[in-house]
Parts: C-alpha cells; structure tokens; sequence
C-alpha cells in the first residue's frame, strides 16, 4: 500500500537495503544489514537492534528505581511477572507445559498470555521473567536461526540456538533484562532442553520448571516423573503439575497450554481451564485418571474419623 | 509486603428490598502461598447481624471472639439482642480502642434493623481499621479485592432487588472481582438475610 | 531452616521435624527433638527463632499439663488449639513477641477424629488435612494435594510422609539430614523411625 513511499523514503529497512546495494552492488559479498525484511520487527530488521537508553547519567539504575517492584512495592511501573512453567525430556520427546496469568502486584491482568514461543516449527521458548525480553529476544532468536538454517544448509541445534540467546543476554548483564526460558526442540541429537536466564546461566538437563510456582510444579512432576513415561502419561504429568502450581500459587494460574516435541517438531496439545480441570479434570484425554485434580474433589466422601465399628 | 495483604481475602455486602446479602472468598495464604480454601470470614453476631472481617487473618480470629463475648455481655446486661447501629458502634469503638496499634481488620457488617412499626429495614457499614464508620444505602466492599469489588458492584447492582436476585448479584460481583485479584478467591460463601430466615450458600469459585 | 510436616490419615495424625539445631552456618546439634508431646493425645512440632521456640513450646507444655492436673481430663485438640493459637496472638502485640511456627495434631478420643491445626508466629490458625512450615511447605504442599488420603493407613501414611521428606532433599538447597517422626492415635503417643 505504501510502495510509493517506501522506494523513495530514506529511513525504511528497504532504504537501507537500497543503499547497501548502491554501495556494494549485486553482490553475494554483501554486509548483513540487507538481510531480513522489516517485517513489524522495527530495529531489529537492521540484523543488529539498537535501544534507546534513558537521557541520565546512570539509565540502569535509573530503570531500576522504577521498575523493581521487589525493592519499591510502591513503584509506579511494576512490570508484569509471576508464573509456572515446566519442560522435560522423556523416551517420547519433550514436553512443555506452561500456565497463562499475568500479574502487576496484586492485579491479575491477563489470564490468557501465550508463555510458549513457537521459534519455529522444531524449536519452542517458555517464558517467565519479563513479558516484553522473553517476546522480543525468542522472536529475535528465531530469526537467527532462520538465517543459519540458510547460511548453513541445515537447522540449528538446540545447543547453539540456547548458546545463541544465552550469549546475547549476557551481553544486556546488569542492564535489567529479566527472563528465565527454557529452549526446547529437537535436533540430530534428539530430544533437548536448555535453561538460560538472563544472569547468563545456561543449563542442559531433562527437567526444568521456572517461575513463581516452579517449587509446587517439582512437587509434582518429580514424584511422577520416569523416562520411559507414555505419551499419554507424560502429557498428563504436564498438565497435572502446571494445575498444581495454579492452584497452590496467587501468581499462577488460569489456563494451562501444552506441547509435545517429536521428532517431526512440535505440536500444541491443548489449552485447559485450571478451574475446570479443579472440579471436572481436562475431560476425555487419553492418559487422563478421569474425576477433577482438586484435593478436595478427589477426596470427597472420604474421612479420617475412626469412629469403633462395635458401637 | 503490605500487612492487610499478607493474608488476603474479601468481603462485600449488599442492601436489597427487605433484605441483606454478604459474602466473602475463603481463602487463607501465606502471601502467594494458598493454605485453606475454608477459611470463614463471616460470622453470626445475633440471629440477623453478620459481620464480615477481612484483614489479617490472626485478627480476624481474634476479633471474631472478642465481638462475641462482647455480644454475650451486651445481652446479658440488656436482656435483649443488640440492634445493628448500635452494634456498628459497637465495631466502631473496639476498633478505636487500639487507635495506635490497630488490628488490621476492615469490618463489613450487614443486617435488618427492626423499625418502631415492626418491619424489618436493611442495613449495612464498614469501617476502616481504626473504625470510622461508612453507613451506605447500596453496598460496602473491603479486602484486598475492594477496588476490584467496586468496580462490578458499581455496574451490577440496583435499588430494591429482591432477595434472589440480590444474592444473584452479590455472588456475580464477588466471583467475578476475586478473579481479578492474586490474593483472594479459593470459594466463596454467600449470606441472604431475610425478615424470616437467613439462607447461607457456598459458592463454587476459581480454585486458582 | 526448620522444616516441618504434618498429615492426617484414618484415626492418627503424623508429625514430622527435622532434627537440626543451627546457628548461623554451624549445625550446633543434629538430634533435636521438636515435637513436644503436650498431653497423652496431642503432639506440637515448633520451630522458628532460636530461644523463642524452647520458651514458648514449654510455657504451652507446663499449662496444658497444669490444666490436666487441675481438671483430671487434658483438654481436647481444638480446645488446646484454640488456647495455643490465643497465646501467640496476644505475644504478638506484648513488647517482644514469639516468633514460633507450629503444627498442632491430636486424637480427640471423644469423637475418634483426628484434628490437625496450621499456626504460624502472628497467631493465624487453620484446621487442615495436611500440613508444612518452612521451605519445605513449597514442595510439599502440591505433592500433599496430588497423594494425600484422609482415610489411609498409616504405612501409607508414612508412605506419603516419606515422599515428602524426598522430594525436599531432592530440591532444596540446605536439608536437613534427619527427621523425627511421631505419630498420636487412639492409643496415644509412638515415635517412629523413617
């Protein structure tokens, strides 16, 4: 629609690419700046993205004094956060399982965020921390593995694509990014799972849960967990411990997404009201015992008074 | 960390045409640490007085008694049962009492106040943690839902609902306000008071 | 940090403390008992602020015992409860108040019904089916919810307690090494090895 403007504006990603040509012609020899297409994705259309910092002498602390909400309650912009999310790695793929609530204090101010970022068809980013850096920075990461699937003539590993991420917020260290994700997928190697946060640790393993709840979705998940787990049964372990950790913790909850990662890439399972699965369970899902999760609904009927039968 | 968060939980009551509803969530944390999804918040104070105590949850057991053996006290002075203005006064003055280090409770309280004629008038009020007294003619909130409960109770409610409808109304603004808040939900509990009966119900609600 | 669980099952309540006394980043002692065993159907795990935890389990022990003598019968589990809980929130508003969490469990022999009371340090008291202060209670309550039964035996009892104990060894940074586990039903007070 704006083709006009675009081929003679002179600060559009096309502008950019218009100039490079003029400056190095047709060539294959060229700078990464042409690569890419604007696409919505603003600066990050460059190949390198640029941020505008704060006009102050320090603009971290600066950023800090009005968004850490854990120092200052009473801060002005608390940054949403508070979640559950959970991935393993069993004989079957990788699951991955997160809840939907996004907070601000006490404000539960969605409860239908998607914390699953589908990098591309093999490769999935969970998301706790920060909302926007998870966003911004798997999205960013998926382009990049695109352009190595294309330099490369194969896909990226699920090693490099986390070493990737785990590189480039360690290099925003101390500037107030706040994420901690998992990157899953599937590779020559297999089913894989890496932590990375934005302290720049970085971790192999089979089990990951992160975020607010993580400490009631290990109380779960640990207990039922084996590797050689069914489909089915991996799937419902999932879905159990992301219902566990929505129903112990305030900052966690809603709904649950599920995926499972095969070797043909991932797919999404479903998403389950955690109300509903409280009271009802997530219904006729194989793998499923059937009757609600909650405590008190499966317990019902039952008592602990041991009244003497003789009387 | 705020101390009339630490516990969480909501209350709300309603006036309607001969009739009261109040109703609270039943949830007990430890701040994002759910422990009791049966933890009352309402209590009976005469046959048609019911006071609900929102705040920290120490207080509310504490206060629940104290208000208890003050009422056992009131009636075996009097010879009668308390009427709920006096008895507003009643929260009012126990509150004021520790005006320098105050409970952390924020009371609701919700009535039918027997008129010189014989009938039955519905009556409501609040206070704050050091007991001044809010008398409203359409509903009083308080909890760490309380701005959420203002905002449904404003759309939802109207003049002289009859008592179903009236508990339809408070149940819908109680339910839905707590789902927008971390700290209260875990069920909820309804109270309809009528000239002739009280009816309690318990709420199914997001366990979440 | 103290850790502590308790559940309930078909006529018993199981109480569980860790045994560690520490100070600073020392482990002073490693066989401490926590529970104090209150009247002949009653048991109360204790932990939080060093001094405070000794002080007031045996200002509660004393009385309980002082009520027993005085009446001939103990009291019963909610009563006690309910006189615990009462204590804790009046310390909390003296000049110097106790910083004791607790878990109260007992057999009330008139109603052959378990009680089981959560009380922390402001005096919030909550009868529950299953209990934790501590760290602890992070991991264990959802695995509770998921494995708890009200009407198990108590070698499921133990069972479930012993998952519990698990997955906070699994998890949690600092553990402790040791438990003591006590159990009171119809028949009183046993200690048990786990």
């Amino acid at each position: 629609m704006n083709s006009f403007l675009t081929r003679y504006s002179s600060t559009t990603p096309e502008a950019d690419i218009r100039k490079a040509k003029e400056l190095y012609g047709e060539d294959d020899d060229v700078s990464e700046m042409i690569w890419g297409s604007a696409g919505g994705f603003g600066n990050l259309a460059k190949g390198v993205p640029t941020f505008k910092v704060p006009a102050v002498p320090d603009p971290t602390s600066f950023l800090r004094m009005h968004t850490d909400d854990h120092a200052d309650p009473s801060c002005r912009i608390k940054i949403k956060h508070g979640t559950t999310t959970l991935a393993f790695r069993y004989q079957g793929g990788v699951i991955v399982a997160v809840d939907s609530r996004a907070t601000a204090g006490s404000y539960v101010a969605s409860g239908t965020v998607k914390k699953v970022i589908e990098i591309n068809p093999y490769l999935l980013g969970t998301m706790a921390g920060g909302a926007a850096d998870c966003q911004y920075w798997e999205t960013y990461l998926g382009m990049q593995c695109r352009l190595h699937e294309l330099r490369n003539r194969e896909r990226i590993s699920v090693a490099a694509a986390s070493k990737y991420l785990s590189n480039l917020v360690y290099s925003y260290k101390g500037m107030g990014l706040s994420m901690g994700t998992m990157i899953c997928g599937w590779d020559k190697t297999g089913p894989a799972i890496f932590y990375v946060d934005s302290d720049g640790t970085r971790l192999r393993g089979d089990l990951f849960s992160v975020g607010s709840g993580s400490t009631f979705a290990y109380g779960v998940l640990d207990q039922g967990y084996r590797w050689d787990l069914t489909d089915e049964e991996a799937q419902e372990l999932g879905r159990r411990s992301i219902y566990a950790a929505g129903h112990r913790d305030a900052f966690s909850g809603n709904t649950v997404n599920l995926y499972h990662v095969k070797q043909d890439g991932w797919q999404f399972i479903g998403n389950y009201d955690i109300s509903e699965l409280h009271y009802n369970g997530p219904g006729n899902v194989p793998g499923a015992p059937g009757g609600g999760y909650g405590y008190d609904v499966r317990v019902a009927g039952r008592s602990s008074a041991n009244a003497p039968e003789d009387q | 960390m705020s101390i009339m968060e630490y516990n969480g939980g909501s209350v709300i009551a309603m006036v309607g045409k001969e009739c009261v509803a109040i109703a609270s969530d039943l949830r007990l944390g430890n701040q994002a640490l759910g422990i009791s999804s049966n933890f009352q918040k309402i209590f009976p104070m005469t046959d048609r007085i019911y006071l609900g105590l929102p705040g920290l949850a120490t207080d509310v057991t504490t206060l629940r008694d104290t208000f208890r053996y003050r009422l056992n006290m009131y009636k075996i002075k009097e010879e009668r049962e308390i009427e709920p203005e006096t008895f507003a006064h009643l929260v009012s003055s126990t509150l004021y009492e520790r005006r320098f280090g105050p409970w952390f409770i924020e009371p609701v309280m919700a009535g039918l106040e027997k008129t010189p004629s014989g009938a039955y008038k519905p009556f409501i009020a609040a206070t704050d943690l050091i007991g001044c007294i809010n008398f409203a003619k359409d509903f009083v909130v308080a909890g760490t839902a309380s701005s959420k409960l203002f905002g449904v109770a404003e759309g939802l409610w109207e003049p002289d609902l009859e008592p179903e409808d009236l508990f339809e109304t408070c149940a819908q603004t109680l339910l839905n306000a707590v789902d927008r808040d971390a700290y209260s939900g875990w069920g909820a509990e309804v109270y309809l008071i009528t000239k002739d009966k009280v009816i309690k119900r318990t709420l199914k609600g997001r366990m979440d | 940090m103290d850790i502590s669980f308790a559940l309930t099952g078909k006529g018993y309540v199981i109480v569980a403390a860790d045994t560690t006394a520490a100070r600073s980043i020392v482990k002073m002692k490693v066989d401490e008992d926590k529970i104090k065993v209150l009247s002949p159907h009653l048991l109360m795990a204790y932990s939080g602020e060093p001094g405070d935890t000794v002080q007031f389990a045996e200002y509660i022990e004393r009385n309980i015992r002082l009520y027993h003598i005085r009446n001939t019968y103990a009291l019963r589990p909610p009563s006690a409860a309910s006189w615990i809980r009462r204590s804790l929130a009046d310390s909390l508003r003296s000049r110097r108040p106790y910083a004791v969490n607790l878990l109260v469990g007992g057999y009330d022999t008139s109603t052959h019904t378990p009680h089981l009371y959560w009380i922390d340090y402001l005096g919030t008291m909550s009868e529950v089916p299953f209990a934790a202060h501590g760290y602890g209670a992070y991991f264990a309550l959802s695995l509770l919810d998921r494995y708890h039964d009200p009407e198990a035996s108590v070698e499921e009892g133990l069972a479930t307690l012993r998952r519990c104990l698990d997955e906070v060894a699994k998890r949690l940074v600092v553990t402790p090494e040791k438990y003591k586990v006590k159990i009171v039903d119809k028949d009183g007070v046993r200690e048990v090895e786990i």
